[in-house]
Formats: C-alpha cells, sequence, structure tokens
C-alpha cells in the first residue's frame, strides 16, 4: 500500500497536505480561521466551509453527498468553541481517483462504470488530518479511516475475504464495501466517527469490519501519522537545538 | 491569510518608483517571465500534468468518453474546458462565486485554445451524426501567484499533448465499435493543429495622472510588464492578454479595460512577444519528446519494434 | 456560409460597400428625458442599442461606495428578438458578463471618477437588435449617455470593428461577415490613437495587425466626429429654448 503525504505544499493556504495512495490522489488546503461572511457565522463556534472538488467534469450532487458526510465527521473532532465566529474553509481536490487511472486515464466512460465515492471519501478524511495538523487547528483528537471490502463468497467453499484498501478490480468483484473512521487518543482506536457501508453484508461480517478498522487506523497512526508529526515538529523547531 | 487584498499606498509608491529606476521587485527584467519548473507529466495516466510556475500551481486533467454528436454538426467531436476557481487558489476567490475575474480568465484561455481550434474536432468524428469522442480539460487552480491566464493556457496545451485517446475499429460496416484496451493496441494522440500561446502584459502609469496618460503624446510614460506576480497585478492599472501561435497568428486579443495603450506599443508587444511565444512552444515539445522516449524506454518498445527506420 | 463571396474582385461587399466604408451611423441623445439622467439611442446599420444612465447616485449597497471614486456598474439586457433566431439570453452567460465586465472597467478609466467619490453610476443597455459590432455600438451609446448625464469624461470613447478578408482590411462588419472572418474591436480615446478596449476573437496574421489598426483608428475619429455632431446639435437646441424662456 502506498500512502505518500507531503504538506505545505500551497503558499496561499494556513495548511495544506496531498496525499497519495495507491489509487487516490488528493490536494486538501485549510485556510482559517478567517472573518466569516455574516451569513456563515455562528455566534459561540467555528463555522465550516466545506468544498469537494472532482477529479473530472463539474461539481455535482456526489460531491455535495461527501462534503456533508465530511462536514458530519469533522464537526466532531475539531475544537470549534476555540473560535467563536470564525470560519475554516476545507477544500478538497481530488486529482487522480481509481476510475481515472483505469485505462490509464485514456478512457473513462462514467456513465457506464459504478463510481466508488467512498474510496474518495476515505482518502479525503486521511488527507484533512495531515492539512489540519499543518494548518495548526485544534482536534480533539487524532483521526485515521480506512476501507475494508467483503469479497463476493467463493464459489466452492463460500469462503469470503476481507481485503484492506481495495483496488479498483477488488472492489468491482466484492459484494460490499465500507469506510471506517476511528478518533484515536494515546495509540488507541476509542471512538467511530463515522461508518459508511454500502452492499450487502451481514452484522456479523460487519461486527469483523469494525475490529479490522480498529487495528488498521492504530497502525495507519502509527507508521504514518505519528511519525509525520514528530518530523513536522522536528524540522518546525530546527532552530531549537 | 485574510480576505482582504489591499495595498498601503506606502507600497504602491515604493513599487512605482521602482519601475521608474527601471527594477521590478522581484528582481525580473520588464519582459521576462517566469518560466514553469516542476512539471510532472503522469506515467500512469494520459492527460495529467502538474506544473508550477513562480509560486503558481496548477493540475490539468485531460479525459475523454464516446457520445452522440450535437445535431447540427454531426462530423465534429465535442471539445471543453472547466475552469473553476475556488478559495484554494487564494482567498480572493470565493467558492461557488463565478466573479468577473473568474470569467474573464476561463472565457480568455477558451477562446484562445477552443475558438481558436487548435484542437482538430473533426479528427475526433468516428461514425458522422452518431458516435464522437468527447475531450474534456479539467484545468485546477491550486495556487495563486498573479496571471492565471498563461499558465492555464501553457498547462491545458501541455496536457493535450500529452493526453492519448484509445484506439478504436470500426467493424460491421459502421455500426458498432470496439474501444481497444490500451494494453492491447497502442493509444493515439490527438490532432493538434497549432499551439497557442497566452501572454499578459500589465501596464503601469507611472506619472499617476490619468489626464497625462490620456492627452500625452509621449509613450515614454508608459511601462509594461510580462508575467506578473501577485503583488503586481494587485497594482497593475491595465493589462492586455495577447495570443500568439509559433505560425506568427495572433489567436486572440484582449484589452478589458484598464488605462488606454498606444496603438503602436501594442504592435511592438505583439511582435515582441513572437520569442517569448516561440520558446514557450519549444519546450512544451522538447518536454513532450522527452517524455515519450522516457517511456518508450521503460516500457522497453524498442523490442516490439519491427522493420528499419526509414 | 464559408463559400459565400464576402469581397468580390470588384471591391464590393455583400451589402454594396467598399472596404472602407462606414455603416450608417445614426445617433440620438437625450430619448428618455424623463426616466433617468443621460440617454441615447444609436444605429449602426442595423445593430440598435438604447442605453440610458443613473447617477452619479448614492449607491445601493455599501460595497460599491468607493472613496477614491466612483463606481461604474453595466447592465446589459439583450432583446429575445434582437436576433433572427428567438434565444432567451442569460445575464450570467460568459459573453455576456465578459462583455459587461469590458464595458465597466473601460469607462471606469474614460470617466473622471475621482471627481464623484462615494457614487454610484448605473448604466443600462438594451439591445434592440444585432447585426454586427454590437461591443461597438454598446461602448459607443454609452459615450453619449454618460455625455447626456452629463458626466465629466476625458474624451469621447468612439469604437468601431475591422475585419480582414485575406489581405483587405474590411471596416464596420455586418453580422454576415462577422461570423465568416476574423474581428477586432477596438475603442479609441478622442483624436488619439491611444486604445481604451481592444478585443480580437479569431486568428490573424500578426503581420497585417498594424494595417488592420491603423484603418480602425481612422474609423474610430470618424465615430467621434459623428457623435460630437449630434451632441452639439443637441446642445444647440435646448440652448435655443432656454433662449426663448
Amino acid at each position: 500500500m502506498t500512502f505518500k503525504v507531503r504538506t505545505s505544499v500551497l503558499d496561499n493556504s494556513d495548511g495544506s497536505a496531498e496525499l497519495t495512495t495507491s489509487d487516490v490522489k488528493l490536494i486538501v488546503s485549510i485556510t482559517g480561521p478567517i472573518e466569516p461572511k455574516p451569513r456563515q457565522e455562528l455566534p459561540n463556534v467555528a463555522s465550516l466551509e466545506i468544498v469537494v472538488r472532482p477529479a473530472v467534469g463539474l461539481s455535482t450532487t456526489r460531491e455535495k453527498v461527501l462534503e456533508d458526510k465530511l462536514r458530519g465527521m469533522l464537526q466532531a473532532v475539531i475544537v470549534r468553541h476555540l473560535y467563536p465566529r470564525q470560519l475554516i474553509q476545507i477544500i478538497v481536490q481530488i486529482q487522480a481517483t481509481p476510475l481515472s487511472k483505469h485505462q490509464g486515464g485514456a478512457y473513462s466512460n462514467h456513465r457506464d462504470e459504478v463510481e466508488y465515492s467512498n474510496v474518495e471519501l476515505n482518502a479525503a478524511i486521511n488527507g484533512c488530518y495531515f492539512a489540519l495538523v499543518d494548518a495548526g487547528i485544534a482536534l480533539y483528537s487524532s483521526f485515521a479511516s480506512t476501507c475494508i471490502s467483503i469479497t463476493k463468497p467463493h464459489e466452492i467453499n463460500d469462503n469470503q475475504e476481507y481485503i484492506i484498501q481495495p483496488t479498483l478490480d477488488q472492489l468491482n468483484n466484492s459484494s460490499s464495501h465500507h469506510i471506517i473512521c476511528f478518533s484515536i487518543e494515546d495509540k488507541k482506536a476509542t471512538k467511530l466517527l463515522l461508518i459508511d457501508s454500502l452492499g450487502e453484508f451481514t452484522e456479523e461480517e460487519l461486527f469483523t469490519v469494525i475490529s479490522k478498522g480498529v487495528e488498521q487506523t492504530e497502525l495507519l497512526h502509527e507508521n504514518y501519522q505519528r511519525k509525520y508529526i514528530s518530523d513536522k515538529i522536528h524540522n518546525d523547531y530546527i532552530w531549537k537545538s | 491569510m485574510s480576505r482582504s487584498v489591499d495595498v498601503s499606498t506606502n507600497e504602491r509608491a515604493y513599487f512605482i518608483e521602482g519601475l521608474k529606476a527601471g527594477i521590478r521587485l522581484n528582481g525580473r527584467r520588464f519582459d521576462e517571465i517566469r518560466y514553469p519548473h516542476n512539471i510532472h507529466l503522469s506515467k500512469e495516466e494520459y492527460g495529467y500534468v502538474e506544473l508550477e510556475w513562480g509560486k503558481n500551481k496548477i493540475s490539468v486533467r485531460v479525459s475523454s468518453y464516446i457520445r452522440k454528436p450535437f445535431e447540427d454538426r454531426p462530423f465534429e467531436g465535442i471539445f471543453n474546458i472547466n475552469c473553476e476557481i475556488n478559495s484554494m487558489a487564494s482567498a480572493k476567490f470565493e467558492n461557488g462565486k463565478n466573479s468577473d475575474e473568474e470569467v474573464l480568465i476561463s472565457r480568455i484561455i477558451e477562446k484562445s485554445i477552443r475558438r481558436s481550434n487548435s484542437l482538430d474536432l473533426e479528427s475526433l468524428c468516428i461514425i458522422a451524426g452518431e458516435k464522437v469522442w468527447n475531450i474534456t480539460v479539467d484545468l485546477n487552480f491550486l495556487n495563486y501567484d498573479g496571471n492565471f491566464i498563461d499558465i492555464g493556457c501553457f498547462g491545458v496545451m501541455l496536457a493535450l499533448q500529452h493526453f492519448k485517446k484509445p484506439d478504436i475499429s470500426i467493424i460491421n460496416g459502421g455500426e458498432d465499435i470496439i474501444v481497444h484496451d490500451i494494453n492491447e493496441r497502442e493509444p493515439q494522440p490527438l490532432s493538434i493543429l497549432h499551439v497557442p500561446v497566452c501572454l499578459t502584459y500589465c501596464f503601469y502609469n507611472i506619472t499617476n495622472q490619468q489626464e497625462v496618460n490620456i492627452k500625452g503624446e509621449s509613450t515614454s510614460d508608459d511601462i509594461y510588464l510580462l508575467d506578473c506576480d501577485y503583488k503586481e497585478d494587485l497594482l497593475k492599472s491595465g493589462s492586455i492578454i495577447i495570443t500568439l501561435n509559433k505560425n506568427r497568428e495572433i489567436i486572440q486579443l484582449s484589452k478589458n479595460g484598464g488605462i488606454p495603450i498606444d496603438a503602436s506599443l501594442l504592435v511592438d508587444l505583439a511582435l515582441g512577444s513572437i520569442k517569448v511565444v516561440d520558446e514557450l512552444t519549444d519546450l512544451m515539445k522538447k518536454l513532450i519528446k522527452d517524455h515519450e522516449q522516457q517511456r518508450f524506454d521503460e516500457l522497453n518498445l524498442k523490442l516490439l519494434q519491427v522493420g528499419a527506420d526509414r | 456560409m464559408s463559400r459565400m463571396e464576402l469581397y468580390s474582385p470588384e471591391g464590393l461587399r455583400i451589402d454594396g460597400r467598399r472596404w472602407n466604408e462606414l455603416r450608417r451611423f445614426e445617433s440620438r441623445i437625450n430619448t428618455h428625458p424623463n426616466s433617468c439622467d443621460g440617454s441615447s439611442y444609436v444605429e449602426q446599420g442595423n445593430t440598435k442599442v438604447i442605453c440610458m444612465v443613473q447617477g452619479p447616485m448614492e449607491p445601493s449597497s455599501r460595497s460599491q461606495a468607493d472613496s477614491a471614486g466612483a463606481t461604474i456598474e453595466v447592465n446589459l439586457s439583450v432583446a429575445s428578438f434582437s436576433t433572427f433566431e428567438r434565444k432567451k439570453r442569460s445575464k450570467s452567460e460568459k459573453r455576456m458578463v465578459e462583455m459587461k465586465a469590458t464595458l465597466e472597467r473601460t469607462f471606469q478609466q474614460s470617466v473622471m471618477c475621482h471627481l464623484y467619490p462615494r457614487t454610484l453610476i448605473s448604466i443600462d443597455i438594451h439591445v434592440l437588435a444585432q447585426d454586427g459590432g454590437l461591443l461597438a455600438s454598446m461602448a459607443n451609446a454609452v459615450t453619449l449617455a454618460l455625455i447626456d448625464a452629463g458626466v465629466a469624461m476625458y474624451d469621447y470613447v468612439s469604437c468601431i470593428s475591422v475585419g480582414l478578408h485575406d489581405q483587405t482590411p474590411l471596416l464596420d462588419l455586418n453580422g454576415l461577415e462577422e461570423q465568416d472572418i476574423s474581428t477586432l474591436t477596438i475603442g479609441v480615446i478622442g483624436k488619439t490613437e491611444k486604445l481604451a478596449l481592444l478585443m480580437l476573437e479569431d486568428k490573424m496574421p500578426l503581420d497585417h495587425l498594424e494595417s488592420t489598426l491603423g484603418i480602425a483608428i481612422a474609423a474610430t475619429h470618424r465615430i467621434r466626429d459623428l457623435m460630437d455632431d449630434e451632441v452639439r446639435k443637441h446642445g444647440n437646441l435646448r440652448s435655443s429654448k432656454l433662449a426663448k424662456n
């Protein structure tokens, strides 16, 4: 699994992160806290303006749904009461998706193919984490998200497999896929912030997926997020020997 | 970063004094452009380009699919360019609101590339009246540092030259088509008729008196800068966008208001631009060629080549 | 369309003009004396435009109040019956926004805005009929209406379109010609060679730019004289009325 992060890539934003995973690439920029327009202003907390822009074409209802899911999740982790009457702009620009990479980007028949928006949501959540840290926005806890798919039952023995970070082909052959986002405190996944499932699955399967999600998000936190933050602190305070 | 983008009077005066002494704050000559750098031509996807130009940053994606042509133009493919600017680029662009500046940027890029027929639409036709290619360009502005038009036009043209569409066969006497997998048959590049290059000149009124500028006979007071950065753009008192190609054709000219400029100066600017246009066109050609070569080497296509080079 | 003969070997265009002839230019000012501060009506061939100016006045929203000078706002409305094909044109169409922004920015520089700080000058343009040279006619109409409103300007802004057919520049294109050959629209301030407005939308060989510009500038000077005649005629009419009282 590739998982590459670069932060502070944009000069005009307060925080930004470019996340490249095996099949999704996106840039998240955070501007804020800034002065909101009067109609956006909330008296006791910060308001969030979230924009998701697709890799191909103009924004549609699909992007609005992604924005809403993202907002619901981020509202729970950003310490909003620290920035009353202010605005935090979060812009997610998706640059490559599993579909756009299909056929080397040469031919994309969006109308025929199933779009896996959740894969993009998964990457967007992880991207937001690094951008928020880069922008220095207060968070209650860390958070990480992962995507797990369950394959179709095997023809002979009815076995089903759980695949972490599935590729486009694996998604096409899955009976369901789930994205799970946990808040992480003291290196332990604590609260379930978001779960989004698509397809057919049993209750038992879902619980398995969640417990696998705990594992995966903790791993992600341990391997990437912690490392990134300690590197960042080291670089930002390089003058402090 | 705040939304307001005001420049103080002192800052303006300092800048103007600099211009009078022939100095730009960024150290460039008046007619010197920032060249693109960090150019990333995707190896995984055809038609995906990221590049920086000064502190400007853009990403361009070209995509294609097959559809029915417009009824009044059965022999032509469909080509469109999406360029929306959001507040990621700079806080001065509001989300979801099409400001005049944004419309002008997208109109000029569209006029330079789409209206000038730089992409051969007839070559995109598969079966007349039934099936044509639809080519969409998505131009995303990620970071703003003045002069989105020039960089946007450069990025789109580079991406169009980088893009390849899958090969197609027509079967059953024009009834059906097969879209060949890119691993089965080498995809085809688009047919580009000419490569337009936009150049934006900003004007500064150093006398600070409108009257002198309009009535004055001498043109020595006019100062023009090529490829303005963020601050220079804020302080400009007029601008003109010239789009040219290597064949010495003017594709588009537009001067949307701003201080009047002398007609002879316009002609001089247009003639002077040719050099820069040549440089940029050659740069694009070289980038594409190098990239092709790299791809060729990596995929070891030499092994597949049969016959002697002519 | 392109098979039509735009310029015959005898040197005649489809409407019978020679290369350097303008279309009939009719203008009136003060056409709507009661409903606005300044108004004008311009006919350039079959292109017909009405323009009304309100102001300088108190701006309706605070964002339009600029302490350095007046804000100029242009509203464009193109009648659905203005072309042969009846088509509803929305104001948010990119071409419309571009023309509106171009006019606003042009006149922001040619009106002495610093004389009217914290005010708004609102310009309404109604296009009744289109037959080529739309932007030029609109700019001419705005100039006349601003003069009628008594707004201080540096000089007339006179506008014209020129095309290039093979090697010959053709002056003041009509709708049919405009569809087929590249059109350059320029706006000149007074009798100078200073370009206030410039728009070229199709290809033109670089080496012909100079000659095309030359004929266009001469034409704008002619348009300026025609507009000036109308303004003076109206002025005389008014002063004679004053004298009677």
